[in-house]
């Protein structure tokens, strides 16, 4: 009915602002044109409409990037940030993986978002927030290119995110003082997702993760929950695209209450005991899977995990995409503190 | 904590609450260069936050671009499926992309009513007219529809493909099957990519002289201690030189030799390359005036054969001239590099089986004389002619040699008035730059062509820097990508193709590294550097379009394996890549027409 769909457009344009509206509508309808009903992608279109931009080892506001071979096999391919410490104006390709200095330093593994299986490492909106990433926490960031949806399904993006956090965990010139490397992992959507799967693994191989950073994550379930019944199509997301995502994700044949999509439900595995790093869970209030994501908070708690939350309420998804919200500011004074308290 | 500036955010350009310190807004050039057209265009500047993003929305509409989406949601929320098939343009420019869907929107498939695409231009009588482009049907389903006189190409892009010369082009495949195949799709449905010049006075054209900070794409393929020590001692060794510290630079280069001999792969022979080009300037033996020009084009065939950029580079080409001469029942193609004219037999056949009937093609070969008086050019045209009779294409064809490309005067280039014409370079502009106004005399003549469309295909790179050093630098990244990815064709033992072509790039190399002056014609530039050029000189872009882009992927898949190679879309140009870093570009441009009547 034209008059609900009135209410629900106005709705979301009143809670960001225009251009944060603008970018997160483009990206529906782009995403809307890209999934096509019998479950197959339109790969070549997504390719063409992402943005995308070049690795720079020229720093740009005291940032540099370059890109390596995790696993040239399978080319799977990572971005490194590395913050640039005022010296040459140009790194020279000798000096990109030269040893880190500073007593600590935090090496952010980053998984970034799309649903499994929209943008890449060097989509722009993700080359601009593992940018600021490095600022805020001095970090190295590690943007892993792993493999998408519908053509690879589970678990190869956790494969992938596996293989990274073990490269990175074997680079001597990533190690700080004390002759380790200090590993966050982080990710917005599906990369939260990963997150949680990726620390799941690294537990049970005994490599040390210092923290989890999860960014509006995405979970589910087969269950319906009060929040989205209640936010569908409201805030930018449907009900039915989360679906088409996780049938594109998980194996064929599996519902939604399959591990990787629901970790703490009926088939998810037991986290007491186990030395599972802290977590920082943000959730935006007006995300519609955010039912899901407090439950995760809940299933860390009850596991008596270490878990923070930090809940926004009248966030949408994707505020973090664009510095023009407070939501914005609050997380990243979040996150810094988050991968700051650990020396 | 929190000292921000907390200025009200919502509505129009959203800059509010920005703090400087640690989230500046990365420009990354591109909003500048952005403002900087807009002041000169006398409108306002483009929302900051999103052109750090990659998408072009000028403040002032920002308002009417929610409007369009909101739109579209309404009508893609009823029918889904209804823009399956459109292709896009473009897609920074969001206004402009939303705009032409809403346009397909108004008129939807399967009416075969000529329209005029929307722009700013929509009075001008020159603008391109073209139809509307909806498929109903996808390539498999090979419906045929009715056509009008000029039509629309299919994304049938199978048979596009198959027309490109090259053994790979052939599998295993009879010619029967080719035949079979060529006959049913010309009974197949058509559609045709509208050709969207830029609805926005937002051009890719950068402020006067101003390109911003040279971006530095590495992809670090060897982590490997000797590969590491080896990029080491080259970069001394080029800075040595830089200083003129020559003893230095001697005892380096032979280090550099000692290490690549040790270096497997393709760092090794890249080193070996540059090391021997480092050495001759060392030595100041400069390359004796370079190969022949059969010698060279033999080279380039084997780079032909190996790897998919030229084959990428003429496809795309060929694209933007087919849409351009959609409608054109005569149309002449200026080629500024002849060569073996490896780019022509798929612009025949495509032509061929335009329905309607192929138009009248006249092709102009232009190439440097040659060392023995066999007549290359001639030789290459009568080849061409005959594929065009064998298809029923008419077809004539003249050739000229030309030691320089700033030697031809466009009188004699025979442009008739009522034919299409069609400029196309492939590698040939970047030579230009090696003598002082060469390249304003070329792009001069070319405008005195009045071309529809002036392709252009260059790597991308800046190798055309004032420092040596760091063009040194520039060229050791940009070859280390290319080496890797003719290494990753596989092909083992190396084939001769693949030996042939590797030579092919350590002329370019010595050139980059040895040669100076007018000598030195490897003078690459980027798109960006391109695209500014090009906007001074009074051309403004035509954009590419998913259908391109589409057919290129595939192409790619067909003749490489798919497996490192990448296409990009850039503000309506496409490139091709090693992984993530571009290596070559592919522009159209048409002359800029002026809004007066």
């Amino acid at each position: 009915m034209a008059g609900i769909n009135e209410v629900n457009r106005n709705e979301s344009k009143m809670v960001v602002p225009l251009n944060t509206w603008v970018l997160i509508s483009n990206f529906k309808l782009a995403y809307n044109l890209l999934r096509r009903p019998d479950g197959t992608f339109n790969r070549h279109l997504a390719e063409f409409l992402d943005r995308k931009v070049p690795a720079n080892a020229t720093p740009v506001d005291g940032v540099f990037s370059f890109d390596v071979f995790i696993n040239r096999s399978t080319s799977l391919l990572s971005r490194i940030y590395r913050p640039a410490h005022g010296e040459e104006p140009q790194i020279n390709i000798a000096d990109l993986e030269k040893p880190v200095t500073a007593e600590v330093v935090p090496v952010i593994i980053f998984f970034h978002g799309g649903s499994f299986a929209h943008s890449s490492a060097n989509s722009t909106i993700y080359d601009t927030l593992c940018r600021r990433l490095v600022g805020i926490c001095k970090a190295v960031v590690v943007s892993v290119n792993y493999r998408r949806a519908p053509e690879n399904r589970y678990p190869c993006a956790y494969d992938d995110g596996w293989a990274a956090l073990n490269w990175v965990n074997s680079r001597t010139w990533l190690q700080s003082k004390d002759s380790k490397v200090h590993i966050y992992l982080a990710g917005d959507s599906s990369g939260g997702n990963i997150v949680h799967h990726v620390a799941l693994q690294a537990v049970e191989s005994n490599i040390e993760v210092l923290g989890n950073i999860l960014l509006n994550p995405m979970f589910g379930g087969e269950e319906r929950t009060e929040s989205e019944k209640r936010f569908d199509g409201k805030y930018f997301v449907t009900i039915r695209d989360r679906d088409w995502y996780w049938r594109a994700f998980l194996p064929e044949g599996e519902d939604r209450d399959h591990p990787a999509c629901n970790p703490f439900g009926p088939k998810g595995k037991i986290l007491e005991g186990i030395k599972f790093p802290k977590s920082l869970v943000v959730v935006a209030g007006l995300d519609l899977i955010q039912d899901w994501q407090l439950d995760y908070v809940k299933g860390l708690e009850k596991a008596g995990q270490k878990v923070k939350l930090l809940y926004l309420e009248k966030a949408t998804i994707g505020f973090y995409l664009l510095p023009n919200n407070n939501h914005f500011y609050t997380v990243m004074d979040e996150i810094s503190a988050f991968v700051d308290s650990n020396c | 904590m929190n000292k921000r500036n907390r200025r009200d955010i919502s509505g129009g350009a959203g800059n509010g609450g920005i703090r400087k310190s640690d989230f500046q807004s990365m420009s990354s050039g591109k909003a500048k260069i952005w403002e900087e057209e807009q002041d000169a265009g006398g409108g306002g500047g483009v929302d900051e936050l999103l052109a750090v993003l990659g998408y072009k929305v000028k403040c002032s509409e920002m308002n009417d671009v929610a409007d369009k989406l909101e739109q579209l949601e309404m009508v893609m929320g009823a029918a889904p499926n209804l823009l399956c098939d459109t292709v896009h343009y473009n897609p920074s420019d969001l206004s402009g992309w939303l705009q032409s869907m809403l346009s397909e929107l108004n008129n939807p498939p399967n009416t075969l009513n000529y329209r005029m695409l929307q722009s700013h231009h929509i009075d001008d009588p020159l603008h391109v007219r073209a139809e509307s482009s909806s498929v109903t049907t996808n390539p498999q389903q090979q419906q045929f529809e009715t056509t009008q006189s000029a039509r629309i190409y299919d994304d049938d892009s199978e048979y596009d493909l198959r027309a490109i010369p090259g053994s790979a082009a052939y599998p295993q495949t009879q010619d029967g099957e080719l035949n079979r195949k060529r006959l049913k799709t010309s009974g197949g449905s058509n559609s045709a990519p509208p050709l969207l010049p830029s609805s926005s006075p937002i051009v890719g054209v950068a402020a006067a002289g101003t390109v911003s900070e040279p971006t530095r794409s590495i992809v670090l393929v060897d982590s490997h201690e000797t590969g590491v020590q080896l990029v080491h001692t080259l970069m001394a060794c080029a800075e040595a030189v830089q200083q003129d510290n020559l003893k230095l630079a001697d005892a380096l280069v032979k280090r550099v030799e000692l290490l690549a001999a040790s270096q497997a792969g393709a760092m090794g022979k890249v080193a070996t390359y540059f090391a021997e080009a480092l050495a001759r300037r060392i030595y100041k033996i400069y390359p004796q005036d370079c190969l022949d020009a059969s010698s060279s084009d033999i080279l380039q065939m084997h780079f032909y054969e190996t790897c998919p950029y030229l084959k990428f580079a003429h496809f795309t080409a060929n694209q933007a001239i087919l849409e351009a001469f959609a409608t054109a029942s005569k149309v002449h193609v200026i080629d500024f590099g002849l060569k073996q004219g490896m780019q022509w037999p798929a612009l025949i056949q495509a032509l061929a089986l335009r329905p309607g009937g192929p138009p009248a093609f006249r092709l102009t070969g232009i190439g440097p004389p040659q060392a023995d008086n066999m007549d290359a050019l001639q030789q290459v045209g009568w080849k061409l002619a005959q594929l065009a009779e064998a298809i029923g294409v008419e077809f004539q064809f003249r050739g000229f040699v030309a030691n320089s490309l700033a030697d031809i005067d466009p009188s004699m280039v025979d442009v008739r008035p009522d034919e299409a014409v069609a400029v196309n370079s492939v590698f040939e502009l970047h030579p230009m730059l090696a003598r002082p106004g060469a390249i304003d005399k070329v792009l001069s003549s070319i405008k005195s062509m009045k071309p529809k469309i002036f392709t252009i295909v260059e790597q991308e790179a800046n190798h055309n820097g004032p420092f040596f050093v760091e063009r040194f630098n520039e060229a050791l990244h940009y070859y280390s990508s290319l080496f890797d990815s003719l290494e990753g064709s596989g092909l083992v033992p190396p084939t001769q193709d693949l030996l042939m072509s590797e030579v092919y790039l350590g002329e370019q190399i010595c050139n980059v590294v040895a040669s100076d002056g007018a000598d030195r014609v490897e003078r690459h530039e980027t798109l960006t550097q391109w695209r500014a050029r090009m906007g001074m000189a009074g051309f403004e872009p035509v954009h590419l379009g998913s259908n391109a882009f589409r057919q290129a992927s595939m192409l790619l898949a067909l003749f490489a394996g798919g497996n490192g190679y990448r296409v990009e879309e850039n503000n309506g140009c496409l490139m091709l890549g090693w992984h993530t870093r571009p290596l070559i570009a592919t522009s159209a441009w048409q002359l800029i027409v002026s809004d007066s009547p």
